[in-house]
């Protein structure tokens, strides 16, 4: 007993093991500090990262649409009725007459009216949000996410 | 440590402390400070930046899904006056590129940059081939003379190019009345284009988007605007238009106007007039469509239609039990209506007729005679039942409702019902015309004129049903005047008649009236007709304005006619009538 006392006393007393003491202790603060510094740094370069990617195909999307809409715009350039009508002249062929042309009945054909451009009724898909919740939830939200609803999968698949 | 040292350190630590004081005390006035809020807003307004998300023009087809109207991408090149170094350089490669005005270009790329004066534009329309040549003449300056700024070096520095949509037209000309154009600020002008200006423009929204990548957010859905489909059938158009130009040449017209339309549906197959403008070049509108040219005489020309009205009357008549195909007139020359003497086209008198004979030589006597026989109220009600006067509801931007005087108005006269019984002083629109003769083609049954068949929106299609306007006549009478007027055209051999097909038709002539009454030579010639008569498909509407080769319909007009139909019939796989007998017998 007598001997624990004196060797925390003996401890206690020496300056350099007390400055030492506070020493350690600003390094672990400062090792704390730079640890969730770091971390936030990482979370936020990877979300300033991920934004940046959200922008550029966003970009993209824009550019695709329009390369669409000039794809459909040259091909409709190239069948145009004057550019078929040039075609079917160098191929050689003529406009029918009339009196050139063989009618033959098909029972139970009946010739559709008009073109039909738009898909099914009922085949379309909700709009659903494209941006995954990775890229949008919160540390928080995330946390109480796993907390609350732990069999959620962890990655969430989205609709293109 | 001495006492010297510790007082540096001391002071230097209450120096530190009081700068950290200001600058926090700094932090709180100005955050509490009455322009906070305007500050607050304007470091707002540098994070990021308001953008338009404009959804694509919706397509225009024809009725097989052909496109008539779609987008392409064009630039807007412009320069960053800040960024400029050699305007000169930039004007001449505009000049030589896109064919810019020089001087023009220059002024605008040697404009000293300032608050107000950042960005100036040189050129719109310009095509991707155009900016690729311009990129790789930037490269090449760059390559040839360096990067460093120098005013002395040539090069294109500042310049940009701002990509976006423009209406295309693939078919040119092609249906350009009916369709109209748009403008670079996306605004639709005549046409489908400015009638569905909105649907098809579907409804841009405004965004903020922030420059820093940690609060980038999902752009919300732009739906694309609506699609239409028309009922044209763009071969028909084509072969049409082509016969408009010819009947202007051969006959000397100032213009042409014919439209085709399904008596059944109201479809209007055709609707091709004069002059025709390249939609891709819409900015020669003014040069092509001069003083007060109409851009679709279709629906939007009013004129005395002349003999070709004659049917509607006659079909009142014989409606309204006033006359029958059989009754008798005898035919003196002229007939006098409200103190007004009314003589034929050739001024003769044609002795005793039937309706047949009336109609058969176009006797005005007659017809005015008939008119009278029914009686102004009578008569005006059937012109109303017919549409005359109203505006048809076509969905094309800029139609005219066209004048038909009533008893009761400031301006008639009893003398105008028997003028207006062979179509003088009466103002309609081709499309009224067509709608209006509909009834004796679709047994008695009048169908409103339809230019859009079905709207593409949200990837569903929305298809319209035809709509009948009203019943004016039985289809007694309607079937009555049909025979009529095909008897008619057989027995004088008209040049609108089609080998292997009964058609039924009507010629008209119109004197074109001055401030100072009928006094011009100039006519409005046209013809009418339908078929084949045991199901008609086709409703024929021709006009030839001021044709100066023969001032007759008949001569001029229907020949125009024949040339239509004999078209349609291969085009609408339409069988000679004794072919469609041989396949229905089965003989």
């Amino acid at each position: 007993m007598y001997r624990v006392q004196n060797i925390t006393q003996a401890y206690s007393q020496a300056p350099w093991r007390k400055q030492l003491q506070w020493i350690g202790l600003f390094m672990l603060a400062l090792i704390i500090v730079a640890m969730v510094a770091g971390i936030y740094l990482s979370v936020s370069a990877q979300a300033s990262t991920a934004g940046r990617e959200i922008q550029i195909m966003y970009a993209e999307m824009e550019e695709i649409r329009r390369n669409i809409e000039d794809m459909e715009s040259q091909i409709a350039y190239l069948v145009s009725n004057s550019e078929m009508e040039k075609r079917a002249e160098e191929l050689g062929f003529l406009p029918v007459e009339s009196d050139e042309i063989f009618y033959i009945l098909v029972p139970g054909y009946i010739k559709s009216g008009q073109a039909n451009l738009a898909e099914p009724p009922g085949s379309t898909l909700p709009v659903i949000p494209t941006i995954s919740p990775e890229y949008t939830q919160s540390l928080m939200d995330w946390l109480s996410e796993r907390v609350f609803d732990p069999a959620s999968p962890l990655v969430q698949e989205v609709e293109p | 440590m001495n006492n010297q040292s510790s007082w540096r350190y001391t002071t230097l630590g209450i120096l530190l402390t009081a700068l950290a004081v200001f600058i926090v005390v700094q932090m709180l006035r100005i955050q509490l400070s009455p322009q906070a809020g305007a500050l607050r807003d304007k470091g707002e307004l540098y994070s990021g930046a308001w953008r338009t998300l404009t959804p694509a023009r919706g397509q225009i087809y024809d009725r097989w899904g052909n496109l008539l109207a779609g987008s392409r991408t064009v630039y807007e090149v412009g320069v960053i006056l800040g960024e400029v170094e050699n305007p000169s350089t930039i004007a001449l490669a505009m000049n030589a590129v896109v064919d810019a005005d020089y001087d023009a270009v220059f002024a605008a790329a040697s404009t000293e940059p300032s608050a107000e004066a950042i960005y100036a534009t040189l050129a719109r329309f310009v095509t991707e081939e155009q900016k690729q040549r311009l990129e790789q003449l930037s490269v090449e300056m760059k390559t040839a003379y360096g990067d460093r700024r120098d005013p002395s070096r040539p090069s294109l520095a500042g310049i940009t190019f701002d990509p976006r949509l423009q209406r295309s037209y693939p078919e040119k000309d092609l249906a350009s009345n009916i369709l109209g154009f748009v403008n670079w600020e996306g605004q639709g002008f005549f046409g489908v284009e400015e009638k569905f200006n909105d649907e098809l423009a579907g409804s841009p929204k405004r965004v903020w988007v922030p420059f820093d990548p940690n609060r980038v957010e999902e752009f919300p859905q732009v739906p694309e605007g609506t699609s239409l489909i028309l009922t044209i059938d763009r071969v028909i158009q084509a072969e049409v238009e082509q016969i408009v130009e010819n009947a202007i040449k051969e006959s000397g017209s100032e213009s042409a106007t014919i439209v085709v339309m399904d008596p059944k549906t109201g479809d209007i197959l055709a609707a091709a007039t004069s002059p025709r403008l390249d939609l891709n070049e819409f900015w020669r509108y003014g040069e092509i469509f001069e003083d007060s040219t109409p851009f679709n005489r279709v629906v939007s020309e009013t004129y005395e239609p002349g003999s070709v009205y004659k049917v509607l009357t006659m079909a009142a008549a014989i409606d309204g039990g006033a006359v029958k195909p059989k009754t008798s007139f005898l035919d003196t020359g002229s007939i006098e209506v409200g103190g007004t003497i009314i003589r034929n086209w050739n001024g003769g008198a044609w002795g005793p007729q039937d309706m047949l004979g009336c109609m058969q030589h176009s006797l005005n006597v007659c017809l005015a005679w008939v008119a009278t026989e029914l009686g102004a109220n009578k008569f005006y009600q059937y012109m109303q039942d017919f549409g005359v006067g109203h505006l048809t509801g076509v969905d094309m931007a800029g139609e005219s409702s066209g004048r038909l005087k009533l008893p009761g108005d400031e301006d008639w006269y009893e003398a105008d019902l028997g003028t207006n019984a062979f179509g003088q002083g009466v103002a309609v629109t081709p499309i009224q015309m067509v709608m209006a003769v509909s009834a004796l083609a679709n047994e008695g049954q009048m169908v409103f004129p339809r230019i859009v068949l079905s709207m593409i929106n949200g990837g569903r299609q929305y298809n319209t049903s035809p709509r009948i306007s009203g019943t004016p006549i039985s289809p007694k009478t309607a079937q009555r005047l049909t025979d009529m007027l095909a008897t008619s055209l057989e027995v004088e051999s008209s040049v609108a008649l089609v080998e292997g097909y009964r058609v039924a038709g009507k010629t008209g002539t119109a004197e074109i009236p001055t401030p100072f009454g009928y006094t011009s030579n100039q006519t409005n010639a046209s013809f009418v007709g339908w078929g084949p008569l045991d199901d008609p498909r086709f409703l024929v509407y021709v006009w030839l304005e001021k044709p100066t080769t023969s001032p007759w319909g008949s001569v001029v007009a229907a020949p125009v006619f024949r040339q239509v139909v004999e078209r349609l019939v291969v085009l609408m796989n339409i069988p000679t009538d004794q072919m469609k007998e041989q396949l229905l017998t089965g003989q």
